[in-house]
């Protein structure tokens, strides 16, 4: 980043204060990105994105303005500042209630999690990456089990992000995060029924391209191909009525951020959402009450070294540390920033995250995950009398307070008497939240705990943000399938 | 401190480095806005927002190697960096074989109306008083408390490419939404959207979101099963509109969509016929031309329900035998505006058409996802006020069902749809939408266990 973009940050503070701003951050953000699309095999598009912007957002009057510009001038950025300033106490007047922020301990940092060296997004030859690309391509499109994969799409994006963030209060924190994302789409297809099934990859980490070994990404592709090409070909119907669930990391990632991470977030808990991404079926009076059961406990942590959610200051300066969503199965966190945290007569849980210098920090999850437990695999499938061992998921929805929710699993197998049988195709858990959490009898061991992955969706403008989701395997007693 | 760069500049600097580094076709655009939202909650003001932004985009061609940026870092440096590095990258790219031009000039762009109004220069101070408006208007009709968003903005495009396309167009734009709570599970939404100021209609939006709030309370469980749904435009514009969007070369390539080798065959009713139409005075998808700099145009997509033609960029047009319909994105095809016909009914004759079967209907839903985008196999929720019709009338308000069908059956069994044609484009239905109320047979809702 060069001088003039940290002068102009240093500048929006001075500025903001002269115009009477209680608080003021700006936040310059400069983001280097790379991306490839292969389309069956054909290199669609390679795409360059390098974007540098300033966002400022100002609390006076009891209310709050946000502005942001990426023009690096000294006109542009007191524009900005002053339709913060100007918009915040506008609006403020209004209120009869007044946004206050939390008081937080005022921190200076410079952090970084880069690749490692020669495998940084920058370093690494475009060809590199789109061979390795071509050559995932190759697997699915080789594919031999009986299936076709005709519909296969790729891409790769690696980035760096540098962000550097002050406040009127004294914090003072710069970063620098290299992340490498892979998504994907794969459709296999008996060539003799017709019968379909898709298959949506998505990989991501803090890092570069040293991450793709990491994955043993060809390795991973493969083995989900060839279990895509027997869904098609072999998985029997699933059984119905009342029936135990074991359920693995992928679909377990999901229903930690689904059932408790957004339902755990203070701004929905506020109704601030609720034209967009909803409210909340928890609420303050519910902190300490049982929400599941006591093999429960649910972690939301942005400080796990390598994760696609990392950070280690939110985008208001406060310093993260892990959040218990649920603590055997008593509701314990909720995610705050500072706006809904002094709502709510309590502090930050530093869930303050920005994506893009031009949009507001609100609470979102980072890494969110089941803690395991004491079980192995096998003791888990053991004891299931008639049951489904479901080891990823395909669709999914909940309801806007997050209340009822389905996920249809794509590989997913029968149990019985104790043992896993033959594939399944598309059973379906659709269940309540305190109904999914309350059936949880066993989890796993910490060996087994693994983290996926995904882009979580909220905010107007939308905001997509990284997240790790993941647990070990756990059981589900007597879930009704209809 | 530098100076901001003016567009024509940027331009200039972007043409002559792509000539400098001999790329055979490209398209520069660049795009000047001003964009501004208030949000509320709980009655009461959130946060009010500015974006000022300048970005620019570029799409060229090299040896048939297709690589794009996008800048919003605009010095002249990272300009010619980025291009550079355009250069190097696609030096490293294997040829697109699916890459078979941009269209040629010269060109002659259609004049649409009602696609800018000055009056969003300035709206800062009138935008709250009409959205305190929308919130007293929902109170008015029952509702304990309301959020939302309004979301204005001033936008100036320009265009050149290397095939001879020139353009200078300024649009304005306003979407506002309302949610309204009587209680945590008794809810209602109201939408208006559009670029003129003068059809945005704040108070019925939030009279329409309160009056639906009131008359959910008292929601009882819905029962799973077989029903006849009444859609409003809002939940049309994401299921029923889903078909027709899904006419897509792209999609169809990838996976994505349940229209492949369906052209020219009955997908829906005779009284279902749908355009994607760039020219719709006062349409948020509306444009003068794509992102090749070919012309806009009205594409028919569904004509008494049978699937006509899928939207086109130039390569998929050569492709597929056809011509761009005028509809290229950066990468792949992109919708306009998609407009249903209006059906002849009024919304009181729908629900009195449905009345001898157990019929639902629905104002609002989100969080659509698929099994299978294939074969249109999906889920989707209804939120707020959803309602049983019982002999031709609104009655009981249920919840907690879940629509789960496959899209070509929702299609096919459209049975009416209503006189209106709304405009819808909101957090849940990003794509511009016009589509009346519409009345679909059998479809199938489940529900789940407690």
């Amino acid at each position: 980043m060069t001088s003039n973009s940290y002068d102009l940050v240093e500048k929006a503070i001075e500025e903001g204060n002269k115009l009477g701003a209680k608080y003021i951050e700006a936040r310059l953000v400069k983001t280097s990105l790379n991306t490839s699309i292969l389309k069956n095999g054909v290199p669609e598009l390679g795409g360059i994105i390098r974007t540098n912007g300033i966002g400022i957002r100002v609390l006076k009057n009891g209310g709050l303005g946000f502005a942001s510009f990426n023009e690096m001038t000294k006109d542009e950025m007191k524009i900005a500042v002053a339709f913060a300033t100007k918009m915040a106490e506008a609006t403020g007047r209004k209120r009869g209630k007044k946004i206050i922020f939390s008081d937080e301990e005022v921190h200076e940092a410079d952090y970084k999690s880069l690749g490692v060296n020669g495998k940084r997004p920058m370093e690494v030859d475009p060809e590199e990456k789109i061979q390795r690309l071509i050559g995932l391509d190759k697997i699915l499109a080789e594919l031999q089990t009986g299936a076709i994969i005709p519909y296969r799409l790729f891409q790769m994006i690696d980035q760096t992000e540098e962000k550097y963030l002050i406040t009127n209060e004294g914090a003072k924190i710069k970063s620098e995060i290299d992340l490498l994302q892979l998504f994907g789409l794969a459709v296999a297809v008996n060539p003799n029924t017709g019968s379909k099934e898709q298959m949506m990859i998505q990989k991501g980490k803090a890092g570069g391209l040293e991450a793709l070994d990491y994955w043993k990404i060809e390795e991973y592709l493969e083995k989900e191909a060839k279990t895509l090409g027997k869904i098609v070909t072999e998985a029997k119907e699933a059984p119905k009525g009342v029936i135990d669930y074991v359920v693995g990391p992928n679909v377990i990632g999901i229903m930690c951020h689904e059932n408790q991470g957004h339902p755990a977030e203070g701004d929905r808990i506020l109704g601030r959402e609720g034209a967009q991404a909803g409210e909340s079926y928890l609420n303050k009076e519910m902190i300490g009450e049982r929400i599941g059961s006591e093999n429960v406990t649910i972690i939301d942590d942005s400080t796990i070294e390598g994760s696609y959610g990392f950070y280690l200051y939110d985008d208001e300066g406060v310093k993260a540390k892990p959040r218990y969503l649920l603590k055997k199965g008593i509701f314990e966190d909720m995610l705050h920033n500072r706006e809904s945290a002094a709502f709510m007569e309590t502090s930050s849980t530093a869930a303050a995250r920005a994506i893009g210098y031009n949009r507001e920090p609100i609470p979102r999850m980072a890494n969110t995950y089941l803690e395991p437990g004491d079980f192995s695999f096998e003791e888990i499938i053991e004891d299931v009398k008639l049951g489904i061992f479901m080891q990823n998921f395909t669709e999914w929805n909940i309801d806007d307070r997050r209340y009822h929710s389905k996920y249809v699993g794509l590989e997913a197998y029968l149990i019985e008497n104790g043992e896993i049988k033959h594939l399944v195709r598309r059973p379906n858990i659709e269940t309540t939240t305190p109904k999914l959490w309350g059936s949880v009898d066993a989890v796993a061991k910490r060996d087994l705990l693994e983290f996926d992955a995904a882009t979580c969706g909220k905010g107007d403008p939308m905001q997509g943000a990284p997240v790790y989701h993941g647990g070990s395997f756990m059981r589900i007693r007597k879930v009704e399938v209809r | 401190m530098p100076e901001k760069m003016n567009v024509s500049n940027i331009i200039e600097l972007s043409n002559n480095k792509l000539n400098e580094l001999d790329f055979a076709d490209y398209v520069i655009e660049t795009e000047r806005s001003n964009r501004s939202q208030l949000r509320f909650a709980d009655n009461q003001f959130t946060i009010a927002k500015n974006w000022a932004s300048t970005i620019l985009s570029i799409f060229a061609v090299k040896e048939s190697r297709t690589v794009a940026t996008q800048i919003e870092d605009l010095s002249a440096e990272t300009i010619n960096s980025s291009i550079e590095s355009l250069a190097k990258l696609a030096g490293s790219l294997p040829k697109n074989e699916n890459y078979m031009g941009i269209s040629d000039g010269p060109f002659s762009y259609p004049n649409i109306e009602h696609l800018a109004d000055p009056e969003f220069l300035d709206f800062h101070d009138k935008s709250i008083d009409m959205v305190e408006s929308a919130i007293r208007t929902a109170e008015e009709e029952g509702a304990k408390r309301s959020a939302g968003v309004l979301l204005w903005d001033v936008t100036e495009r320009n265009l050149r490419s290397s095939q001879g396309a020139s353009v200078k167009s300024n649009t304005t734009r306003y979407e506002f939404s309302i949610r309204s709570f009587v209680d945590e599970k008794s809810s209602g939404s109201g939408v208006a959207v559009g670029r003129l100021s003068s059809k945005l209609d704040f108070e019925k939006a939030g009279k329409d979101a309160g009056k639906i709030a009131k008359m959910s309370v008292g929601g009882i469980n819905g029962e799973p099963g077989k029903y006849n749904i009444i859609l409003s435009p809002k939940v049309a514009g994401d299921i029923i509109a889903a078909t027709p969007a899904a006419a897509n070369p792209f999609s169809v390539e990838v996976g994505f969509s349940w229209l492949k080798d369906k052209i020219g065959e009955n997908i829906g009713p005779d009284l279902v016929t749908v355009y994607d139409d760039s020219l719709l005075p006062n349409g948020l998808g509306s444009r003068v031309c794509d992102d090749e700099g070919h012309p806009t145009g009205r594409n028919i997509i569904v004509e008494n329900g049978v699937l006509k033609g899928f939207i086109h960029n130039t390569s998929t047009a050569k492709k597929a035998g056809t011509t761009s319909t005028g509809n290229a994105g950066i990468v792949f095809p992109v919708n306009s505006n998609i407009f249903f016909e209006p059906g002849e009914q009024s919304f009181e004759e729908l629900l009195e058409i449905s009345k001898d079967k157990p019929t639902l209907y629905i104002t609002n839903n989100w969080y659509t996802r698929f099994t299978s985008y294939v074969d249109g196999v999906f889920s989707s929720i209804p939120r707020d006020g959803m309602f049983l019709v019982e002999n031709g009338e609104i009655k009981q308000p249920v919840r907690e069902l879940r629509i789960t069908d496959t899209m070509l059956n929702i299609f096919k069994n459209i049975r009416a749809m209503s006189k209106e044609s709304i405009q819808i484009k909101t957090w849940e239905v990003p794509q511009p939408v016009f589509i009346p109320y519409v009345l679909v047979e059998d479809v199938n809702l489940t529900a789940a266990t407690s």
